[in-house]
């Protein structure tokens, strides 16, 4: 009898955590998407799916939507194109391949929001050292935080440093597990070496890559929060407002419970649709070591 | 000897690449470093410079009058080690009980923990959270900041796998000894999980170290704040117009992560490969 | 028995010395945390009953958020000083005590003695919801050293828009590859001085009298008055003229002109004594001015902003009434005069200015006393009395985004009004 509810009692912590800060959020988030809630939440009435139509049919939100996408989207590109080819060069057996690494790797250890700090200070327009080798080197002499599309170009920028180092990591522990046969079987079939990094490597890899999609994707829709609101703060306008900045606006800024917590829902159903993705495609494809 | 040529002009070539490669990515945070401990005349030069002249550590208690940096440093301390524990705890306990025991519910219970596998319910569910934690009464406290973090998916997972590493001549022989499961559990499975708990204790200490927007939302008065918070203060702060003392904040918060992977680097990789989801 | 009324006795004494323990809540960060804490512990001197926690909490925007949280958690401060825009969403809510019905059962307590421009603002339908407390309007600063070095005359700022183009060119400085490494001015991306320049060429906001005779249904600011000050704006950025913040981005602004960067600086009064030490640091002369006006208009006036002080309802009178001392002590001339000395912010009683003018303090601080002309020479009408939303930071909101589109080019100063009253009226017909 005891051995019977043993495991039980050793997932009720977990479940406990999960349930109260998860799932009751999630559906205190779908319940009061339904009404609209005044500030100090004394006054609340019905409205339907009415929050859902102004966020769908609000500009505003709308543009949150696409900048989402497109900044992903640069962002997880390029940082998984850079972050390959880094791993690769990594992979070489040269001297002091070490301490490279432990100095690429660096930025893994600190925070979106000292990203953004460093970020904000090499671009700023006064004294910033980025924002100076820029106007040396290529002429460009803008206020990089203030002006569009500078703006964009510097939160990707200081996500692009940021998310490199994870994925860097994970390319180069999968370089490593590839068996030397493979590699020497196709360097003796006389494949040249640009081209046997992209069409054996590269899909060898592939596990990898479609991991690392997901979290930097994840990485760059949600943590980013934190890169936006020490850089730009949203602006200009709303050129740099992403959904969960926009959320954070709405929720805590203009107290609109109502429409947050739709945004909330919309949130949860994007993770949880990424979340099947993984698990539908990822659970069959994803094989490494 | 034509093949000798070519690979040393390749490694030369790998060596320039590696080299500006490491020196862009660690530029940033060594830049942070020398404007920490310049002077504002240095900091405010221009041209800006580039190589650090002496020692100037004004900033940094300058840092600590426009905000209580020290007990920030301290909260972020205790809500890192706090959570760290508690998902170890929670972790390795479910971990164990996926891996180890056949029971009713299993599956589906696996099902419903896993698919909070990706989500960062402080952001993604910030405004319910939020409210939750309000009628708790945990606002401004070490509860809301911690509680809510005490377990995640992906370390269930990360021991569940580990755990079933772990071959079943133990588990019987254990049993024939007459240990109890907790026993066996305490006195032979986690030993045998050293490297992959500390594995995870890093990252789950980095991850809550550098937690931004929910104890900002949280924490309403400065003693209760943390460390990333107290950045954005410090350069939004009224009387602070000089980047010397920003990154000195900058540094502070930065430092604790940095050396800890420094230190224990070839374990955080190797754990952080590890809690990659393996299908 | 005995010992029974002995051990009533004692508790008795007890709960009549406990102190009435009271939190106060602000959003002035810096060196002013230290102002106000000293500030409270001679209040708590001269009241050794009343033990107040002051507590620094963060922005304007983050002491609301946070306000109410804690009264949903059934935990409301006592004490909160929030901004001037906030006063509406305030009135609607149901958790204060209006500071009025302390006043009227108060006889130690003198409104007569403020200024009626201040009072004038946090009035709302005649009675007086919050205490007016750290008061400011904009002001332009200039580098005085600077304009003599371009051939300015620095005692003569510009006052109206073309001569602060004219003076703008002349401060721009190029290297020698024409890169712009000096410019005229800045101001921080604000709504703020949105509202202030309506009101200096003595226009509403809002219908309904600024909101002050029924509650406002729709922003009137789409016209020629919001029009000169956007063209401005925009005129001045496109022509490299000025350099813009953030959002809301103080520090930026200032910082732009304490490194010398740029010439002119409109920012608030509030920062009168910070610039004063800065600029003596930096080695260079400050000079204050009223705010420059689009040509050959007639000065209306500027609108207070800052903050008040609001009394959150409690289940214990002791506390409120412990509040209401500490209000009231914040708000006599004596604090007053301190508060004004360190920051910038207005004393806010016609008291406290006449025992300053008679010290001769405004004779050895001329900028101090520029801010408080600007003030006292405002015309006083429902235009600058300010406006009174309850959507007011959302309103700000479409016009700071509406500006940031200008600036950025995306629009024209005429589209920009265009979108931020679209936006700003849908957000005063969702208020709720």
């Amino acid at each position: 009898m005891r051995r019977k509810i043993f495991p039980y009692l050793l997932l009720i912590p977990t479940y406990l955590v999960i349930v109260f800060f998860i799932y009751a959020p999630a559906f205190d988030a779908l319940y009061n998407s339904f009404f609209r809630v005044s500030v100090f939440g004394r006054r609340k009435i019905f409205v339907g799916f009415q929050n859902y139509l102004s966020l769908f049919t609000d500009k505003d939100y709308l543009y949150a939507v696409n900048f989402t996408l497109v900044y992903t989207g640069v962002t997880v590109v390029v940082s998984i194109f850079l972050s390959f080819f880094l791993a690769l060069l990594l992979d070489q057996k040269v001297p002091g391949s070490r301490i490279y690494r432990t100095l690429i790797f660096a930025p893994y250890a600190v925070s979106h929001a000292v990203a953004g700090a460093l970020w904000g200070f090499l671009l700023n327009p006064v004294v910033g050292h980025v924002n100076y080798l820029m106007r040396i080197f290529f002429g460009i002499q803008t206020h990089w935080l203030t002006t569009t599309p500078y703006a964009a170009y510097s939160l990707i920028f200081a996500s692009v440093w940021k998310t490199l180092p994870f994925n860097i990591i994970f390319y180069l522990a999968a370089l490593q597990s590839i068996p030397t046969e493979v590699l020497e079987a196709s360097i003796i079939d006389g494949a040249s070496s640009w081209k046997r990094v992209w069409k054996i490597i590269f899909p060898l890899v592939s596990p990898i890559t479609f991991y690392l999609v997901i979290m930097s994707i994840i990485s760059a829709t949600f943590q980013s929060f934190a890169i936006i609101d020490v850089m730009t703060k949203g602006g200009p306008g709303i050129y740099t407002t992403n959904l969960v900045y926009k959320l954070f606006l709405d929720g805590f800024r203009f107290q609109k419970i109502g429409l947050a917590s739709a945004q909330n829902v919309i949130l949860f159903i994007v993770m949880m649709v990424i979340t099947i993705i993984y698990f539908s495609y990822g659970q069959r494809r994803v094989h490494y070591q | 000897m034509r093949k000798s040529t070519k690979r040393i002009i390749k490694t030369i070539v790998f060596e320039i690449l590696l080299i500006t490669s490491s020196l862009l990515m660690f530029a940033p945070i060594l830049l942070a470093i020398i404007m920490s401990i310049q002077p504002p005349e240095f900091v405010f030069s221009y041209p800006p410079r580039f190589l650090p002249r002496g020692l100037f550590l004004q900033n940094y208690l300058e840092a600590f009058k426009i905000v209580p940096f020290a007990r920030m440093i301290f909260n972020s301390a205790l809500i890192s080690i706090f959570i760290t524990l508690g998902k170890l705890v929670t972790g390795s306990l479910s971990g164990y009980a996926y891996a180890n025991f056949v029971f009713r519910g299993s599956k589906i219970s696996f099902y419903v923990l896993f698919a909070t596998l990706f989500i960062p319910a402080e952001i993604v569910l910030i405004v319910p959270l939020f409210r939750i934690v309000s009628r708790f009464g945990w606002t401004n406290t070490y509860w809301a900041m911690t509680v809510p973090f005490l377990a995640s998916a992906t370390n269930t997972f990360l021991m569940q796998q580990h755990f079933k590493t772990i071959p079943k001549d133990f588990e019987d022989a254990a049993k024939i000894d007459g240990a109890t499961p907790m026993q066996y559990f305490t006195k032979i499975l986690l030993p045998l999980s050293r490297p992959i708990i500390a594995g995870a204790a890093i990252i789950n200490f980095t991850y809550a170290w550098n937690m931004y927007l929910w104890p900002m939302i949280v924490a309403m008065e400065d003693r209760m704040k943390t460390v990333q918070v107290a950045i954005n203060m410090i350069m939004n702060a009224e009387s602070s117009n000089n980047w010397g003392i920003i990154m000195a904040a900058t540094v502070v918060a930065l430092l604790p992560t940095l050396i800890l992977f420094f230190a224990l680097q070839d374990l955080f990789v190797k754990s952080l490969v590890g809690s990659g989801v393996k299908g | 028995m005995r010992r029974f009324w002995l051990i009533v006795l004692v508790v008795l004494t007890v709960v009549s010395f406990a102190k009435v323990k009271i939190q106060f809540w602000h959003a002035m960060g810096g060196w002013r945390i230290e102002v106000i804490q000293n500030m409270v512990n001679d209040f708590m001197k001269l009241n050794p009953d009343i033990e107040v926690e002051v507590q620094y909490v963060g922005s304007y925007e983050e002491i609301l958020a946070k306000l109410i949280a804690a009264v949903q958690a059934g935990t409301p401060p006592h004490v909160v000083q929030l901004n001037e825009i906030s006063t509406q969403k305030m009135i609607d809510s149901g958790v204060i005590v209006p500071v009025q019905d302390l006043i009227d059962k108060d006889p130690t307590f003198d409104v007569g003695l403020f200024l009626p421009q201040v009072l004038n603002y946090y009035r709302v339908g005649g009675k007086l919801y919050s205490m007016p407390w750290n008061t400011s309007t904009p002001l332009l600063y200039y580098n005085k050293t600077m304009f003599k070095e371009v051939g300015l005359d620095p005692n003569n700022p510009p006052t109206t828009f073309s001569e602060l183009i004219e003076a703008c060119r002349k401060l721009v400085k190029k290297d020698e590859k024409g890169n712009i490494v000096r410019t005229g001015i800045t101001w921080p991306l604000y709504a703020w001085f949105f509202e202030q320049y309506m009101a200096l060429q003595n226009q509403p906001l809002v219908d309904n009298n600024n909101g002050r005779t029924a509650k406002a249904t729709k922003v009137v600011f789409n016209n020629q008055a919001a029009l000169n000050f956007l063209n401005l704006w925009n005129t001045l950025t496109k022509e490299g003229l000025m350099i813009n913040t953030r959002r809301a981005d103080w520090t930026a602004a200032r910082q732009l002109f304490i490194s010398q960067t740029v010439g002119m600086l409109i920012s608030s009064t509030s920062d009168v004594a910070l610039l004063m030490n800065e600029s003596k640091k930096q080695g260079f002369e400050l000079g204050t001015a009223f705010l420059p006006l689009p040509d050959c208009t007639q000065r209306g006036g500027v609108v207070v902003g800052g903050g008040s002080l609001w009394i959150l309802k409690q289940k214990n009178q002791a506390e409120v009434d412990a509040a209401w001392k500490l209000v009231k002590y914040l708000a006599e001339p004596g604090p007053q005069i301190v508060w004004h000395q360190a920051t910038g912010y207005y004393p806010i009683r016609i008291d406290a200015i006449q025992k300053l003018l008679v010290q001769g303090y405004y004779q050895e601080n001329p900028h101090h006393l520029t801010a408080i002309l600007q003030l006292l020479t405002s015309v006083q009408n429902y235009n600058t009395q300010g406006a009174i939303i309850g959507a007011f930071p959302e309103v700000r909101n479409a016009i700071e985004t509406a500006v940031e589109k200008m600036l950025t080019g995306a629009l024209t100063p005429k589209q920009a009004l265009d979108e931020a009253e679209r936006n700003a009226n849908k957000a005063i017909k969702e208020y709720f």
